[in-house]
C-alpha cells in the first residue's frame, strides 16, 4: 500500500504583486511504504516544492485545476488545519536538511530531545529518547557539546538523531548531503539506508547528487514542474549502496554503531 | 535555565532594554511612594479637621482678634455642643517664609472641647496641659521635640522666655506635630505682642483669641449650623472638615494624575523597548523558529516561549527598579528625617504592584512579536539568512 499518495498536486509561489512562480504544475505521486526515493532535478524544477508538500509544510493549492489529493499513512491530509499539519510532523516524519538546521544555544542532546518534546514524550523520556538516538548515530561521546563545536557531519548526524528519536514513518530530507564532503556523504546516506532496511522507515530524499540518487531504490526526475521520468535503480547499483560500510563513531577506535531494536 | 540561556545570547540589547524598565519601574515606584505618603498626609488631615468647624475672623483670615465673648455668642448657638476659643500664633515672632508648614504656638483651655475632639493626641513622654497649669508650660509636637530634643522635664526657649516641657506626643502625620501647647492666658499675651502697636493697644490680653473651634452636636446639620454661627458673629469665616477635605484632596487628585502619568509614560516607553527587543530577537531566530516549526514544534509552545522571556525581561526590570527605588526611598527618608520632612511611603502593596506591572507588561509586549514569530511560515523562514 502507497504511504503517500498524491494526485494534481500544484502550488503556484507568489513572488510580489506581478511575478508568480509555478512551482508545481500538476504532479501525481505515490510512494510505498518501506522505499528509499530519490527526487532529482535542476534548480527551479519544483523538486523542494514537491518536497514540502509530501512534508505537510505547505499546502497544495486548490484553486484553477482539478482538486488535488494527498493521502498519508491512509489519512486525508489534503485540507488538514495547520495545527494537524504541525502533529503529524511531529510524530510520524522526521526532517533532515542541507544546513543540519540545529538550534545553536541547544546541546546536541537538547536539539534531539526537542523533537521528542514536540511528539509528546514526557520531559525525562525525551532526554534518554535523545541520548539513545545519539548513540545510533555513533555521538554518544558529543551529547553535551554545542552545534558550534561540532564538525559538519556531526552536525548532520545529530540532525538525523533528531529526525529518527521519534520513530518515524517517514524520513524527509531536502538535500541532506549538500554540504557535506564525499566521506560525509557515504556516512550519512549508510545512516539513512540502514534505518530504512532495519525499521522499514520510508525515506525520501531532495538531491543534486547523482551518486545520491544511485544509492536509493528509486529516482523521480522532475523539470519545470512535473514529473519527466520515474524509474527503479538497477538492483545491483541500490545493493552496491545498502553494502556502503557502517560508519565509525567519530572519535572512537572502530567501536561498532549499537544497532536499535527494530 | 533554557530561558535565560536565550537572553544571554543577546546580552547588550537585553541589558539595555532591562535598564530602560528599571528606569520607568524605579520612577513608578519612588513617586508611588511619595504619594502614599501624600495621601497619609492628607487622610489624616481630613481625620483631624473631621467633626468641627474652625471660626475666625473673616477680615483677615485668621489672624485678626476675636473677642472671648464670641466663643459663648456660638456656644449659644443652636447645635453647638462645645466651643474652644483658641489663640494661634506663630512659633517665631516673625517666622521665615518657606515651603514648609510653619511651627505653631496654640493658646488652648484644655478640656473645653468637652470630650467632642475625635482626634486622639498620643503623649510620647509626659502628660498633657490641665486647667491647672498656667504659665511658661508646653507640651510639644513630635516633630518640634525632635527639633528641640526635648521630652517632658526639659526646658525650652521659645521667643526668649524660658518654658517648662511638660509634655511630648506621638507623631500624628498632621498639624499637632509642629504645635506646641500652652496655656490660653499666655498664648494672649504673646498674640498681643505680635500685633501692630495701635491694634495692641485697643485690646486686653485676656479678651483676645483668633480661632474658636466649635463642635456640632451629634445629628446637628453641619450647614445649618455654620449659618448660624456666620450670622451670629460679625465676619465669621468658617471652615468644616468637607471644606478641608475639597481643598485638599484637589491637591491628592493631582498627585496620583501625575503618578498615573508616570505608571503610563514607564508603559510605553518600558512597553516599546521590550517589543523592539523581542522583535529584533524574534527576525535574529527566524531560522531557528522555522526549524522548530517544520519538526513540529507547535505555534502555542513558540508563543509561550518568547512570551516568557519577554515576562523575564519585565521582571529583572521590575526587580532591579523596585531595589533602586527602595535604595532612594529609604536614604530620602533618612537623609530628611532629621529636617522632620518624611516624603516617602514605600508599602508592600506598591512594590508588589512594581513588579508584578512590569511582568505583565513584558509579557503583553511580548505577545506581538511571538506571534508573528508563530505566523512565520517554516519553508520560507528556513530559507532566511
Amino acid at each position: 500500500m502507497a504511504l503517500l499518495e498524491g494526485t494534481s498536486l500544484r502550488k503556484t509561489y507568489r513572488m510580489s504583486r506581478k511575478t508568480c512562480v509555478e512551482a508545481l504544475r500538476g504532479v501525481d505521486v505515490s510512494i510505498a511504504a518501506g522505499e528509499m526515493v530519490a527526487i532529482m532535478g535542476p534548480s527551479g524544477s519544483g523538486k523542494s516544492t514537491l518536497m514540502h508538500l509530501l512534508g505537510l509544510l505547505h499546502a497544495p493549492d486548490t484553486n484553477d485545476g482539478p482538486a488535488p489529493g494527498l493521502r498519508f499513512d491512509g489519512v486525508d491530509v489534503t485540507t488538514l488545519s495547520d495545527r494537524e499539519r504541525t502533529r503529524i510532523r511531529a510524530r510520524s516524519m522526521g526532517f533532515v536538511f542541507q544546513s543540519f538546521n540545529l538550534v545553536p544555544t541547544l546541546t546536541a542532546e537538547e536539539n534531539v530531545a526537542l523533537a521528542a518534546d514536540y511528539a509528546g514524550t514526557p520531559r525525562g523520556s525525551a532526554r534518554s529518547a535523545a541520548r539513545d538516538a545519539l548513540t545510533w548515530v555513533g555521538l554518544s561521546d558529543r551529547a553535551t557539546h554545542r552545534p558550534m563545536e561540532l564538525s559538519g557531519g556531526e552536525q548532520q548526524r545529530v540532525a538525523i538523531a533528531r529526525a529518527l528519536v521519534n520513530d518515524p514513518t517517514l524520513v524527509l530530507g531536502d538535500e541532506p548531503t549538500g554540504n557535506l564532503d564525499s566521506a560525509r556523504t557515504t556516512e550519512v546516506l549508510a545512516l539513512l539506508r540502514r534505518f530504512n532496511k532495519e525499521r522499514g522507515q520510508t525515506v525520501l530524499l531532495v538531491t543534486h547528487d547523482a551518486e545520491v540518487g544511485e544509492t536509493c531504490d528509486r529516482i523521480i526526475r522532475m523539470r519545470d514542474g512535473v514529473i519527466v521520468a520515474d524509474e527503479r535503480v538497477a538492483p545491483a547499483t541500490a545493493a552496491v549502496g545498502a553494502d556502503i560500510p557502517r560508519p565509525v563513531a567519530a572519535g572512537q577506535s572502530g567501536a561498532a554503531v549499537p544497532v536499535p531494536a527494530a | 535555565m533554557r530561558l535565560l540561556r536565550e537572553l544571554s545570547r543577546r546580552k547588550l540589547r537585553t541589558t539595555l532594554t532591562i535598564v530602560g524598565i528599571t528606569i520607568g519601574i524605579w520612577a513608578l515606584v519612588v513617586f508611588s511612594s511619595m504619594a502614599n505618603q501624600i495621601n497619609g498626609l492628607v487622610s489624616m488631615g481630613t481625620e483631624f479637621y473631621a467633626d468641627k468647624i474652625t471660626v475666625t475672623d473673616g477680615v483677615a483670615f485668621g489672624t485678626s482678634p476675636m473677642r472671648l465673648t464670641d466663643a459663648d455668642t456660638i456656644a449659644a448657638v443652636d447645635g453647638v455642643a462645645a466651643v474652644e476659643p483658641k489663640v494661634e500664633v506663630f512659633w517665631e515672632a516673625d517666622p521665615a517664609v518657606g515651603f514648609s508648614v510653619p511651627d505653631l504656638i496654640h493658646g488652648v483651655i484644655p478640656g473645653a472641647d468637652a470630650g467632642h475632639e475625635t482626634f486622639e493626641l498620643e503623649l510620647a513622654t509626659g502628660r498633657l496641659l490641665t486647667v491647672e497649669d498656667a504659665g511658661n508650660v508646653v507640651v510639644l509636637g513630635s516633630s518640634l521635640a525632635r527639633e528641640h530634643s526635648a521630652v517632658a522635664g526639659s526646658s525650652i526657649e521659645i521667643r526668649g522666655q524660658t518654658f517648662e516641657v511638660v509634655g511630648t506626643l506621638q507623631p500624628t502625620l498632621t498639624a499637632p506635630d509642629t504645635t506646641g501647647y500652652i496655656p490660653l492666658a499666655t498664648a494672649q499675651h504673646m498674640y498681643l505682642d505680635d500685633l501692630p502697636p495701635l491694634v495692641a493697644e485697643s485690646l486686653v490680653a485676656d479678651e483676645v483669641v483668633n480661632q474658636i473651634i466649635a463642635y456640632p452636636e451629634e445629628g446637628a446639620d453641619e450647614a445649618a449650623v455654620v449659618s448660624a454661627i456666620e450670622g451670629s458673629v460679625a465676619n465669621a469665616a468658617t471652615m468644616t472638615g468637607a471644606e478641608f477635605e475639597e481643598t485638599v484632596g484637589a491637591t491628592t487628585l493631582i498627585f496620583n494624575a501625575i503618578i498615573i502619568g508616570v505608571a503610563a509614560i514607564s508603559l510605553i516607553v518600558g512597553g516599546l523597548s521590550v517589543i523592539n527587543t523581542m522583535a529584533m530577537s524574534v527576525a535574529e531566530r527566524t531560522r531557528e523558529i522555522g526549524i522548530k516549526r517544520a519538526i513540529g514544534g507547535p505555534r502555542g509552545r513558540i508563543i509561550r516561549e518568547l512570551v516568557a522571556e519577554a515576562g523575564v525581561i519585565g521582571l529583572i526590570g521590575g526587580l532591579l527598579g523596585l531595589g533602586l527605588g527602595a535604595i532612594v526611598v529609604v536614604a530620602a527618608n533618612e537623609l530628611g528625617r532629621s529636617g522632620g520632612t518624611v516624603l516617602f511611603d514605600l508599602t508592600p502593596v506598591t512594590a508588589a504592584f512594581a513588579v508584578g506591572f512590569s511582568t505583565i507588561l513584558g509579557m503583553l509586549a511580548g505577545i506581538i512579536p511571538a506571534w508573528s514569530a508563530a505566523r512565520l511560515d517554516p519553508v520560507s523562514a528556513l530559507r532566511y539568512e
